[in-house]
């Protein structure tokens, strides 16, 4: 089984769009804990910790990476006999378990992001979302579509919410917000077709354009507020 | 939270300092209401007492003015996500 997609020309520009990616994630993060410290309101600090949650599983799949395409001791070690079986049989180990934080993280991120705003408290039901959540994951490893099918599903209900909140207030950076959200639901789309190789690096491309879009969302809503005061 | 962000809102707009009166005027506050804010705000040193020709003002101080741009903020930031 393959286990990255990513076309050989194509690896340091991945990785790059994975250091954006935390970045920007890790920034709303930042923003949403200083405001709850500010306001005191749990949303937004349920919020930040669904931006941290997606930033560690960007981080996750970054480090895990870095490992698989600049760690040359590895390959090198391969053509030794009887400890080649344990070496590869461990980075097989490190290479899956990297890739199993980033899609569980990933999912309960986007959960996070999503049920925070729709309900204000966590029931019975989240507990068994969570399960379901930890099965994807898990599964995922060897059917890697159902991880970004399960993604997308989430991505549709947080576009839901926002495409609500919007009609409702009819804000701009509410529009952004959305935009960025429906890209990255799009770069979810083209990640199910990751085997043919153009669609992994649009899918990629994708997902740069909806977290810079979200950067870009982050630096209007510090201007406007200095504006506003 | 609203409240003290209106009053550093109405300083400001005032060009920094105001009169106490003026104060409760424009912040609908009755006269204890108002003080019990500005002792909280001014223990916070968000604002500050002004003496000038005789003329007792409140004024914003630095801290107050920064507190007013990241509450602006974080109003926008839950507007956008619909907090």
């Amino acid at each position: 089984m393959k286990i990255v997609f990513t076309p050989d020309w194509f690896l340091n520009n991945d990785v790059l769009i994975e250091v954006v990616s935390f970045m920007v994630l890790f920034l709303f993060f930042i923003f949403a804990i200083k405001s709850y410290r500010l306001s005191r309101k749990k949303p937004i600090l349920y919020l930040g910790i669904g931006f941290l949650l997606i930033a560690v599983g960007e981080l996750s799949t970054l480090l895990t990476k870095i490992v698989l395409y600049y760690d040359t001791t590895v390959t090198r070690e391969i053509g030794q006999a009887v400890i080649t079986y344990s070496i590869v049989k461990t980075v097989d180990f490190f290479y899956y378990l990297g890739f199993f934080f980033n899609r569980l993280f990933t999912l309960f991120g986007f959960y996070f992001i999503y049920k925070i705003p729709a309900e204000k408290k966590f029931t019975g039901d989240s507990l068994l979302v969570s399960y379901l959540l930890l099965i994807t994951a898990f599964l995922s490893g060897s059917i890697y579509y159902l991880y970004h099918l399960t993604v997308l599903a989430i991505l549709v209900l947080i576009i839901r919410h926002n495409y609500l909140n919007y009609e409702e207030k009819k804000l701009a950076n509410t529009k952004i917000l959305l935009v960025s959200f429906i890209l990255l639901a799009i770069s979810r789309i083209f990640f199910f077709f990751s085997s043919i190789e153009g669609f992994y690096v649009l899918a990629q491309s994708l997902q740069l354009v909806s977290y810079i879009t979200l950067f870009f969302l982050i630096v209007k809503i510090l201007k406007n507020g200095k504006e506003k005061k | 939270m609203e409240i003290v962000h209106d009053i550093l809102k109405i300083i400001q707009e005032k060009g920094g300092e105001i009169k106490k009166t003026h104060l409760m005027y424009k912040a609908n506050l009755s006269h204890n209401q108002m003080k019990t804010y500005l002792k909280e705000l001014m223990s916070n040193e968000l604002l500050e007492d002004k003496f000038s020709n005789k003329k007792h003002t409140i004024g914003i101080t630095k801290k107050g003015r920064n507190f007013s741009v990241r509450y602006a903020q974080v109003r926008e930031f839950e507007s956008t996500f619909g907090l």
